[in-house]
């Protein structure tokens, strides 16, 4: 299973397969990152986001919010939950978002991709280069 | 030529299935998809996203986390 975020989850869903990304395993996304997009689906916020969202039909939205089983899987998150918990104690940080990827990342396989640098942010980086997880960047070409 | 096991079969199968994406989505759902992130509106997305955060403790952490947490 590869853990991947919110970018390449939709990048997955779409068929649009960035460069260097596996195309050969399971894509799981950690249930606090599918979180987040299933606020961009049910409140997008303000701006061209909120109008543009409106404008996907009812088999849109359930791309995301019940994702095609063939396609990608949302992580049960109680199992990670004790690991989270744990690394938000030794590192002091509390935030599930970055916990939950990290506690992902620790369970399968050591690795963990993101859809773009800008997603990564820079506490997960450092944790996740002390528990030797590899952070792995794909973007279309 | 080696001859494709059934397992070689299924396995293949699968991978078409997971590279063509989600069969229930629209030619317009992908644009859409598309633009917010990956094109016009991608910066709109990322803000949000890091509005999360910023939004809600349980996901963000603690004030102080929450800088080196967003991009």
């Amino acid at each position: 299973m590869l853990v991947i975020d919110e970018y390449l989850a939709v990048d997955v869903v779409l068929g649009d397969w960035p460069a260097g990304l596996p195309d050969d395993d399971t894509f799981v996304l950690p249930a606090s990152r599918h979180f987040r997009l299933l606020q961009r689906v049910h409140n997008p916020g303000t701006g061209q986001l909120t109008g543009i969202l409106d404008r996907l039909t009812a088999a849109g939205r359930d791309s995301l919010r019940h994702p095609h089983p063939e396609v990608l899987h949302i992580l049960d998150p109680r199992p990670l939950l004790d690991e989270a918990a744990s690394i938000g104690a030794r590192y002091s940080t509390g935030g599930l978002l970055v916990t939950e990827t990290l506690a992902a990342g620790l369970a399968y396989g050591r690795q963990l991709w993101f859809g773009t640098p800008r997603n990564i942010g820079r506490r997960l980086a450092e944790i996740a280069g002390e528990l030797k997880i590899t952070v792995h960047v794909a973007e279309p070409a | 030529m080696e001859p494709v096991t059934i397992g070689e079969e299924l396995l293949e199968e699968r991978r078409r299935q997971r590279r063509a994406g989600d069969p229930r989505l629209t030619d317009a759902d992908r644009e859409i998809l598309r633009r917010v992130t990956r094109g016009d509106l991608a910066d709109e997305f990322q803000a949000a996203l890091d509005a999360d955060l910023v939004n809600d403790p349980l996901l963000g952490g603690r004030d102080a986390d929450i800088d080196d947490n967003v991009a």
